[in-house]
């Protein structure tokens, strides 16, 4: 039976007076036992869907139209008292992150202990129910758990306990709501294979909220994916994957890079229109970035309509969707016997920890060497804590190494003035998070040209010309140079982060995470625009990422690490076909398989997630 | 987007602002206000009510000391000690507090120890006792008021300056200035002095309520500007043997002194809940 029912659902919220759709007649079914995947963009609705559910929406948002039902009562309507009642215990949230929905001053234990006291378990049996719990989310040895603290754990564990918790009560709706976002390649893994673990043993019905598309394809039975608050298409998984009705789910596929082979990537231009933009458009919200789009797509909202069995999608020229391909790409030769630029040679950086009486030292990278040749993409891949970081800051000079040498140019980096000055102008780095890697008060064209700052003698016409020059090459527009960081979007503020590095036309570029928490869409352009840049310019790599598709797309070379150490180095091609340690064959294990994939391949009866569910129908 | 500039928005920096340039523009126009000699003594006509009052002579509008001179030319000139004091010692105690404190928040190390451990010592001296010490030592004077209170009062601003410091050096952009070759001494006044200036004009606002009060306190025992250069605290001090003949002489020097303090700290109220970063993007979430 039909347990979450959403029939024509809008949220709207007001903006200076005005009501702004957030979603519009958005209309979905989720029966108990089958998982139903959001996808789409950040900005898209998503997360909006979880919140009309548990009416936490923000101020100034409601549900104007349309009905959400829950076992066939209306959610929206509910008296608050009664919508208590069933959070927590039939409806539960995993949250996105997992360290902050814990409360710090408080045990596991005691969080838990209350949480079973509220969905009402007698106090004497709340133990053995902790202990049951945690037993089947596969955390050891549980009776310890319960006297740690939140800061105690990692964040995978934690967020098995939330896990735990939210199963506990035997809920019939989960709402996970991007669950593994914080997490790590290999835990993100053990993640979702919990969650769908728990769903199969309790016949629960999942609301999975992702932005990643791979993600979704190997947890869920169902898709909807969402673009500007309206469903672009529903639909079983496989068939939405498998063959995409809306231009919008073909090209956010082909944003992704390949795992199994490199492919160029299809990067949809600009980004999702803002809530007033897209209320005040005519025709359908994605016309303006589709590749598809006709005169017809600007004049009237497309309807949904069925492309398959079960399987619908608000497009006109749905039936020609398949025709979208990236365009080929020219591939980066590798150079063969190209000069060596930059060699690492038995680096090692310790820290020292703990109080003036208890030494202890930490050891962050250990004895790590490699070459950079000249005009090549290295990438260096392994989880938080892997000293791949740390290895950055040391060859930016950020860090001084405990032990090693390292040679830019063919010159010794040896702490000299001179070789300090030598390593600025060969070496320079790109930052994690453009949101701190940018100075809030200064405009971007005084951001891009901090170099000529930094040399002295350069007028501010000169800079703004220079400016305007790198805007052009990094693909912003001319206009951007007077605006500030905050004006600007997620992926403006990274090529911002891009150009200002590149002003001083370094021979080497560190980057540092560059990609992630970006959309997949943004991700895209960025990883063409290094590319691109490559070919005009030419210049070395080192290219830091969790993300190992990432990597297979941009670098030659790769370079695995784990606790500090380099355990597996060679060509990207190589490493990923056939990996010669453990844990590189883990990483590449963890790494959801491609989304376009899934319909080729055979679903084991056993397997919990991917087990043939009932037919999808659609009252 | 309204033409104004957030902070001028908030009705308590308008506020602030008013009674502070109010204050400051008595004082700057003292000689064309005044109605007459702060120390001109008209000793036939002592003790003289506010004109309201019954007795009172439009003459002095605020009435007359025990000495006959007229309260309101001397609360006229006090505005002067008093304004000079605020903005001269704040501005000083201000200089050599965000100076250590860049330093020490931005190399850190043993330096950031050593300037450290130096405001805890400083800070553990009464602050009153420790300025009325170097009265003693420094002699009276209003360049020593103010050189005892800066001397006292730079631990407040180095102590709060150097914690924000140490978050905005943390920041990535500071490493990226640094990477691109600024010197030291660039990204500190370039990339790390923008980012506390806020903080710092907020500080300067409630340190210069402080130098007033000290000043009034000094000036009360007698340690501040000699008796004919007329100060609030001095005229305090004054009314206080005839408060029973004439409570006006004492209400009207503590009114000026409560007025200008609520100035000053309404004004750094309302900076600091407009120009900090963190409570405004606290508030936009």
């Amino acid at each position: 039976m039909t347990l979450l029912e959403a029939q024509k659902l809008t949220v709207s919220a007001s903006l200076d007076g005005e009501r702004v759709p957030v979603l519009h007649d958005l209309s979905f079914s989720l029966k108990a036992g089958r998982v139903l995947g959001l996808v789409g963009e950040s900005g898209a609705g998503k997360s909006m869907v979880g919140r009309a559910i548990a009416q936490l929406l923000p101020p100034g948002f409601a549900a104007t139209g349309g009905a959400l039902t829950f076992g066939g009562v209306d959610l929206v309507t509910m008296e608050p008292e009664a919508r208590r009642a069933l959070l927590g215990r039939e409806i539960a949230f995993i949250p996105q992150e997992p360290l902050s929905a814990l409360n710090p001053v408080l045990t596991i234990g005691r969080q838990f202990d209350e949480h079973l006291a509220r969905i009402g378990v007698a106090s004497r049996e709340r133990r053995a129910a902790m202990l049951a719990a945690f037993d089947a989310v596969h955390l050891p040895r549980p009776a310890e758990l319960l006297a740690r603290y939140p800061h105690q754990l990692s964040g995978g564990m934690c967020q098995r306990v939330l896990i735990a918790m939210a199963f506990a009560s035997k809920p019939k709706l989960v709402i996970a709501d991007e669950p593994t976002t914080a997490l790590d390649v290999t835990i993100q893994a053990r993640v979702v294979q919990l969650i769908a673990e728990m769903q199969a043993r309790d016949d629960t019905a999942v609301l999975f909220i992702t932005h990643d598309l791979r993600l979704a394809a190997q947890v869920c039975h169902d898709i909807l994916v969402l673009y500007a608050g309206r469903a672009a298409e529903y639909g079983p998984a496989r068939n939405v994957f498998g063959a995409p009705g809306h231009p919008y789910t073909r090209c956010l596929q082909l944003a992704n890079p390949a795992m199994r082979e490199r492919r160029g990537l299809y990067a949809l231009p600009e980004r999702m229109p803002g809530l007033r933009a897209y209320n005040a458009m005519a025709g359908c919200a994605f016309a303006p970035r589709c590749p598809l789009a006709i005169t017809q797509c600007t004049q009237a909202p497309p309807p949904l309509a069925e492309v398959g069995p079960s399987h619908v999608a608000a497009c006109i020229r749905a039936a020609r969707t398949a025709e979208i391909a990236p365009a080929a790409e020219p591939a980066v030769e590798t150079p063969a016997a190209a000069p060596v630029i930059l060699e690492a040679s038995a680096l090692t950086k310790r820290f020292a920890s703990g109080g003036l009486f208890r030494r202890a030292e930490f050891t962050a990278v250990s004895n790590v060497s490699f070459a950079l040749h000249e005009n090549e993409f290295v990438g260096i891949v392994g989880e938080s804590g892997s000293g791949k970081s740390t290895l950055a800051r040391l060859i930016v000079g950020l860090e001084t190494p405990s032990e090693g040498r390292i040679e830019i140019a063919g010159r010794d980096i040896d702490g000299s003035a001179e070789a300090d000055d030598h390593r600025r102008r060969h070496v320079q780095m790109v930052f994690q998070d453009p949101q701190s890697a940018l100075n809030p008060r200064r405009r971007v064209a005084s951001i891009v040209t901090q170099p000529l700052e930094a040399a002295g003698h350069a007028t501010w016409e000169e800079r703004l010309a220079r400016a305007g020059l790198l805007l052009r090459e990094i693909g912003l527009p001319g206009e951007a140079a007077t605006r500030f960081p905050a004006q600007l979007s997620g992926g403006q503020r990274q090529r911002v982060n891009i150009a200002r590095a590149l002003c001083a036309v370094p021979r080497i570029l560190i980057a540092d995470e560059i990609v992630s928490g970006l959309d997949v869409s943004v991700q895209a352009q960025l990883l063409k625009l290094l590319a691109a840049l490559r070919r005009e310019r030419g210049f070395s790599m080192l290219f830091i990422s969790h993300d190992l598709s990432v990597v297979r797309y941009l670098c030659d070379r790769v370079l695995v690490m784990l606790r500090g150490e380099v355990v597996e180095s060679g060509l990207t091609e190589q490493v990923f076909a056939a990996p010669a340690h453990e844990y590189t064959r883990t990483l590449l294990a963890a790494v959801p398989p491609d989304d376009s994939e899934i319909s080729a391949r055979p679903r084991e009866s056993g397997d919990p997630v991917l087990g043939p569910g009932p037919p999808l129908s659609r009252g | 987007m309204s033409a104004r500039p957030a902070w001028l928005r908030s009705g308590r920096v308008v506020f602030g602002l008013s009674v502070v340039v109010l204050i400051s523009l008595v004082a700057l126009f003292a000689p064309w206000l005044a109605p007459h000699d702060p120390n001109e003594q008209t000793l036939l006509s002592t003790f003289l009510p506010p004109f309201w009052a019954k007795g009172g002579e439009a003459a002095f509008p605020l009435g007359t000391d025990s000495l006959g001179r007229c309260t309101l030319s001397r609360l006229i000139y006090g505005a002067r000690i008093a304004m000079t004091v605020a903005i001269v010692a704040s501005f000083g105690a201000m200089i050599i507090g965000a100076v250590l404190a860049h330093i020490a928040g931005y190399f850190g190390g043993w330096i950031d120890w050593l300037i450290g451990r130096t405001v805890d010592v400083w800070m553990s001296f009464p602050p009153v006792i420790l300025s009325l010490i170097l009265m003693v030592g420094l002699g009276t004077g209003l360049r020593n008021v103010i050189l005892a209170i800066v001397l006292v009062d730079w631990t407040r601003f180095c102590r709060v300056l150097r914690s924000e410091v140490l978050v905005v050096t943390r920041r990535d952009y500071v490493a990226a200035a640094r990477l691109i070759g600024f010197s030291h001494w660039r990204t500190i006044t370039r990339e790390i002095l923008p980012a506390t200036t806020p903080l710092l004009i907020t500080l300067v606002s409630l340190e210069m309520g402080i130098a007033v009060i000290v000043e009034a306190i000094l000036s009360f025992v007698g340690m501040s500007v000699g008796a004919t250069t007329p100060a609030w605290g001095q005229m305090i001090a004054d009314a206080r043997q005839y408060i029973y003949d004439s409570p006006w002489n004492l209400v009207f020097p503590i009114l000026m002194i409560f007025i200008t303090v609520l100035g000053f700290n309404v004004l750094g109220d309302g900076l600091r809940r407009t120009l900090d970063v963190r409570l405004t993007e606290t508030q936009r979430a």
